[in-house]
């Protein structure tokens, strides 16, 4: 067998992106072609695209071999545990307290430990603690100021790399540096609306 | 003709006030840097900018972005030629002569060769936008709405068919951004699809957390897994001037990169990497000298340096004149203008003259802040190539949050851009490209308006596609080009010239 593993995950994945959509689409009235309702034009565009869908993926199992890259059982098992922890957080977040008490935040608490608990896995590690660092961003933000969500972005991106983690001096240098950079943009010149130390909200 | 010089003058009386040279200047630096730095690129640049250009008038903002995504030509060439690591995707032919050169100690050469050749390329290209913009819209003025569709239907087949690699996938992610794009308030019922109930999502997806998720920070994912291969430089530059010799070999092949990259800029889904590529394939064809071509020929930096400038020029014509975006950088654009509250179509160059003349002269004085930039400057741009990149992606990082939480200032947006930079991630991994997808994003909501408009007035008929003959000669050209790319030659020839 000549399995193209990528064209197989990407017809599959095209094929079930179209059915979720046409699943929901069938709340909006289709109306008819000379009058299209806000459900004719989705209609055509998941038909089109669970098409397609197919044609990937049995294309797929003649072009190979183009195999995906390898998951140690460690890969799927964390991927596995994020997803568990991620909504855990999520569902758990609402009772944690006034400092989680702003838009999304049970979402991000959600996404942050559903990141971390990723980089258990060597072979998620960067993607965890890269898209770690946006959410710890956006939850610092607005309670703890511009500042605290730089300083906390910065620290948590770093780890991925692990020359940061034998010597650490020089991404304090980035963290001083950045703040001072983005104070100057983002504050003085553009004025954005944003709180930014922690005793300024 | 007159008119024409009476209307670039009118450019040039805009792109010179002060806030329009400075801001070229901005963008111009700022594309010369991320151009010269690998791992960014203009696309997550500009998406990154976006927000800072909301309090800027129009012109201002696309004098400023269309700086980027040309400064980031220029920049490109010196680090492929002085590391052999393309800065850009378009600067990877770059690398074959133009790191040979500079071992042979012609790294000077190379780079102004690569510098001035785009400046000539860039004001021939400048002229041709000119001259274009206004005989185009004309045309596009007898447009209907079934013309229209077709015409978009058209420019999403080639963006796919000329994207890297498989075509039906590049389709199928066209097809997946025609239905992200789908999300939001259905525009003639009000009613909300795909919303899931969450108020942000009243206007559809941002897309700006498209853009900046799939190709910024899943960028940087991608080149964290990867080890860092950027040595140490120890070659010389040398000296910036060219030898007799060196001039007459490079000058036929900047005139015909100039031309080629000008026409494969117009192409939907061309731009500037497929330029270059082009005109490389051209040179070790056409060129007296081909024999050379491995040991460091001059005419291999010449002819793509210049084709890939001449292209992300020309890239802007479909762009002003249609309203339609040829490729990922010029979707960018389209939303920047809408953000600005302007409709990109053929109405534009009579409802904005200083937004369509301003830039095209902006363009030809940004590139001769760009020849001067690249070349006397050169010093400063290997000092920055010297940051590793351990401490240049938080910085990025840090940019993109901001960007994106600025845009509504609600961290959703934030979250949304890292679900895209997961998705960007998976993509890459599946070898799915992610620049069909945001054009057929942009260009979704557009296509639904005319498809639905074209139907009332045909009154359901979908035979109005093929009987109006400007849509059926539309249809007809894309249905060619997808068959042609079933012809398993043809198919072979692209990956060839895509894969240099």
């Amino acid at each position: 067998m000549k399995l193209n593993a990528k064209d197989i995950a990407s017809g599959v994945f095209l094929v079930a992106v179209a059915a979720a959509g046409l699943w929901l689409n069938q709340e909006h009235a289709l109306g008819t072609a000379r009058r299209m309702g806000p459900g004719y034009m989705p209609m055509l565009v998941f038909w089109v695209l669970m098409a397609l869908g197919g044609i990937v993926l049995l294309i797929g199992l003649f072009n190979g071999p183009d195999p995906l890259e390898k998951w140690t059982p460690l890969d799927a098992k964390s991927l596995a545990a994020a997803v568990a922890v991620g909504l855990a957080a999520y569902l758990v977040a609402p009772w944690l307290g006034p400092l989680f008490a702003q838009n999304y935040a049970d979402v991000g608490l959600g996404m942050l430990a559903g990141f971390l608990v990723l980089c258990w896995a060597a072979g998620w590690r960067m993607l965890g603690y890269v898209c770690a660092a946006l959410c710890v961003f956006s939850l610092l933000l607005e309670k703890g100021g511009l500042m605290l969500a730089i300083i906390g972005t910065v620290v948590v991106s770093a780890i991925a790399d692990p020359d940061h983690r034998a010597r650490p001096l020089g991404i304090v240098g980035v963290t001083v540096f950045l703040l001072g950079l983005c104070w100057w943009i983002f504050i003085r010149q553009l004025d954005i609306r944003v709180p930014v130390w922690p005793w300024s909200l | 003709m007159e008119t024409l010089i009476a209307n670039l003058a009118h450019g040039f009386s805009v792109a010179l006030s002060f806030e329009n040279l400075l801001f070229a200047l901005i963008g111009c630096l700022i594309g010369t840097a991320i151009g010269v730095l690998p791992g960014i690129g203009p696309v997550a640049t500009i998406s990154l900018l976006l927000p800072i250009t909301f309090g800027q008038p129009p012109v201002t903002a696309i004098i400023m972005l269309a700086g980027i995504y040309y400064g980031a030509q220029y920049g490109g060439s010196t680090t492929a030629i002085l590391l052999n690591l393309p800065g850009e995707v378009s600067a990877v032919v770059t690398t074959l002569e133009g790191y040979k050169m500079a071992r042979n100690g012609r790294a000077g050469a190379a780079l102004a060769i690569a510098a001035i050749g785009s400046f000539f390329a860039g004001s021939v290209a400048t002229v041709l936008v000119a001259a274009s913009g206004p005989l185009l819209t004309s045309v596009a003025l007898s447009f209907g709405p079934a013309d229209y569709f077709s015409l978009m239907l058209l420019g999403l087949i080639i963006s796919a068919v000329l994207a890297q690699g498989s075509v039906l996938k590049s389709i199928g992610m066209v097809v997946l951004g025609v239905a992200l794009g789908l999300v939001g308030t259905d525009v003639q019922t009000g009613q909300q699809r795909f919303t899931f109930g969450i108020p942000e999502l009243s206007d559809g997806i941002g897309f700006v957390a498209v853009a900046m998720g799939m190709f910024g920070i899943a960028e940087i994912i991608l080149n964290l897994e990867k080890p860092e291969a950027r040595s140490v430089l120890s070659t010389k530059v040398g000296s910036l001037w060219l030898t007799r010799q060196e001039w007459v070999r490079a000058t036929p092949s900047v005139l015909r990169g100039t031309v080629v990259g000008s026409v494969l800029g117009i192409l939907p889904g061309g731009g500037a990497a497929l330029a270059s590529f082009g005109s490389y394939m051209m040179e070790r064809r056409l060129s007296k000298n081909r024999h050379l071509f491995g040991q460091g020929a001059i005419e291999g930096v010449a002819g793509p340096e210049s084709a890939n400038n001449a292209a992300s020029q020309t890239s802007f014509i479909p762009l002003l004149t249609l309203g339609i975006p040829s490729n990922a950088v010029m979707a960018l654009m389209v939303g920047a203008l809408i953000i600005q509250g302007i409709q990109p179509g053929p109405r534009m160059v009579e409802a904005q003259p200083d937004l369509f003349w301003g830039l095209i002269a902006s363009m030809w004085i940004g590139n001769l802040m760009l020849l001067i930039i690249n070349l006397p400057m050169i010093g400063m741009w290997v000092k920055l190539l010297q940051v590793p990149y351990k401490y240049l992606f938080p910085s990025i990082l840090i940019f993109c949050a901001i960007g994106s939480y600025s845009i509504n200032n609600n961290v959703f947006d934030v979250y949304m851009t890292v679900l895209f930079a997961v998705f960007g991630y998976m993509c890459a991994k599946l070898r799915m490209e992610p620049a069909p997808l945001l054009i057929g994003f942009v260009l979704g909501p557009m296509m639904e308006e005319h498809l639905r408009r074209a139907m009332l007035l045909s009154r359901g008929d979908p035979m109005v596609f093929v009987e109006r003959p400007i849509s059926a000669t539309l249809l007809a050209i894309g249905a060619v080009a997808l068959l042609a790319m079933a012809l398993p030659n043809l198919r072979k020839g692209k990956e060839a010239a895509l894969a240099g």
